[in-house]
């Protein structure tokens, strides 16, 4: 319990410490979020959705905001101290409470990026449900968050790594949600990790409800990312005999 | 050849504390187009308590190779590696978290040995006044000369008094007087009945160390004597 605490309190002192973190986090969700709403504004409203284009266009800012924010940091966790990871390790310090601190810190800073996304967005729409609707903003981050945690851990570089986590952003956001330009996008669209945190979303903003079958399909990506990027960070740290203390 | 590690907790063995025999190692990959390197092709060698041990050989020789492998933070081909006790090693790039500060490092690292916070602390003080980073505790790593991070770097090697301390090329970076106080360390450690390992380029300090291994072409020599000889010759060669 110890070293988890130890280790949770310094992954946090690294992260404040590094102030571009912040002012990403600060700045990306008000340029995202209304650049994506005006963005949309100019499009013609669909037939099977309520939501006015610019409100949709915030929204999808909204939950690509946290996703993107998300999931670099859940990257750069991974890969910023792999080396003195590897030493730590070898201290004696176990793997899987490593990676326990890291997802911990990383759950947490998501949670606050999807609170000042959430405040943002607040500004120009007023969601049915609330707390539902920053809920699930905040789902959508940690799927990103441990999204981006496993492609640091496989491919442990940061610009290919950053290339992989902005791309599938930006498409899964693009294609996940309800715009003219992403209409009759294939089935397999709702495997993408952002499609149903943005049906959650949507329908606790604008009808105040939520469908249980999307939050258990939620729930199940976030376990299956865990259970990858556990097995693969046990493997990238694994100990050859390991050192007695 | 099936490649085996061995560690016990406690050293039992008065003597050997680090054996290697066979110990092969490839650098490959399953990429295509790519080269293997072949760098050990069955080294053998025994550390003891008690000794300074010196790793030598030209670059590339596979020197940092082979302490990677005898420390097992690389996982060799073939042959076998038997460790007894406590392991220290203070690799050649300072692997520390940069955004921390040198007591946040220890604390850390410190909780990773298993120590508790006044073991910690302790150990702290003491290698801060022994390797003189006292006044930089609250700095951060970042924020550190390159002498000033190796200093730190060698303490998180030591501060779990290890029985086998391993250590590659441990003093870049160092001034003259730290290089000495480094020595003096050494051989208090040694002492003490620690083993220290270094990998070394200066053939200098070829008479502060109780047995050298060469690397070379695959294979670990004992060149002790070799090295005593030269020495010899070099104290008895006319001045230039």
């Amino acid at each position: 319990m110890r070293r988890f605490a130890v280790g949770v309190q310094s992954n946090v002192r690294t992260f404040l410490r590094t102030p571009l973190n912040a002012i990403l986090a600060i700045v990306l969700p008000l340029v995202v979020i209304e650049g994506w709403g005006q963005a949309m504004a100019g499009l013609p409203s669909m037939p099977t959705v309520e939501a006015i284009p610019i409100d949709l266009g915030r929204l999808l800012g909204g939950i690509f905001g946290v996703a993107i924010i998300a999931g670099l940091m859940g990257l750069v966790q991974m890969i910023d101290a792999r080396d003195a990871d590897q030493r730590l390790v070898r201290t004696g310090y176990p793997p899987h409470v490593l990676l326990a601190t890291r997802l911990a810190t990383l759950a947490t800073v998501t949670v606050v990026v999807a609170a000042v996304n959430y405040a943002v967005l607040r500004l120009t729409i007023e969601p049915d449900a609330s707390v539902a609707a920053f809920a699930f903003l905040a789902l959508a981050g940690l799927v990103y968050a441990f999204i981006g945690a496993l492609v640091g851990a496989v491919m442990p570089r940061l610009f290919e790594g950053s290339l992989v986590v902005v791309f599938l952003a930006m498409m899964d956001a693009f294609l996940s949600g309800d715009s003219p330009l992403a209409a009759d996008v294939p089935d397999f669209v709702q495997y993408f990790p952002l499609y149903h945190p943005k049906q959650l979303l949507q329908s606790a903003v604008f009808e105040g409800t939520f469908a249980t079958g999307d939050l258990l399909f939620v729930g199940g990506y976030i376990l299956v990312l865990l259970a990858a990027v556990t097995a693969i960070f046990g493997w990238t740290m694994r100990t050859a005999g390991g050192w007695s203390a | 050849m099936e490649a085996t590690i061995q560690q016990t907790d406690v050293a039992t063995d008065n003597e050997t504390l680090v054996r290697a025999e066979g110990v092969e190692k490839t650098y490959s990959s399953v990429l295509p187009f790519t080269r293997s390197v072949p760098v050990l092709s069955g080294a053998d060698l025994e550390i003891r308590r008690g000794e300074i041990v010196g790793i030598v050989g030209a670059n590339g020789a596979g020197k940092s190779t082979l302490m990677n492998v005898l420390v097992g933070v690389l996982d060799h081909d073939g042959g076998t590696v038997e460790r007894s006790g406590t392991v220290g090693w203070c690799p050649q790039e300072t692997l520390l978290y940069d955004r921390l500060t040198v007591s946040e490092t220890f604390r850390l690292f410190g909780s990773g040995y298993g120590m508790s916070p006044e073991e910690i602390k302790d150990a702290k003080r003491r290698l801060a006044e022994e390797l003189d980073f006292e006044q930089y505790l609250d700095y951060r790593i970042d924020q550190l000369s390159g002498g000033n991070r190796q200093k730190v770097n060698l303490g998180v090697a030591l501060m779990h008094d290890p029985d086998v301390l391993m250590l590659d090329e441990p003093y870049t970076g160092f001034d003259w007087e730290t290089y000495l106080q480094f020595w003096d360390l050494a051989k208090d450690l040694a002492a003490d009945g620690t083993a220290v390992v270094m990998i070394s380029h200066l053939i200098e300090e070829r008479s502060r160390l109780d047995r050298i291994y060469e690397v070379r072409d695959g294979n670990v020599y004992d060149v002790t004597e070799e090295g005593a000889e030269k020495e010899q010759s070099r104290e008895g060669a006319p001045d230039a």
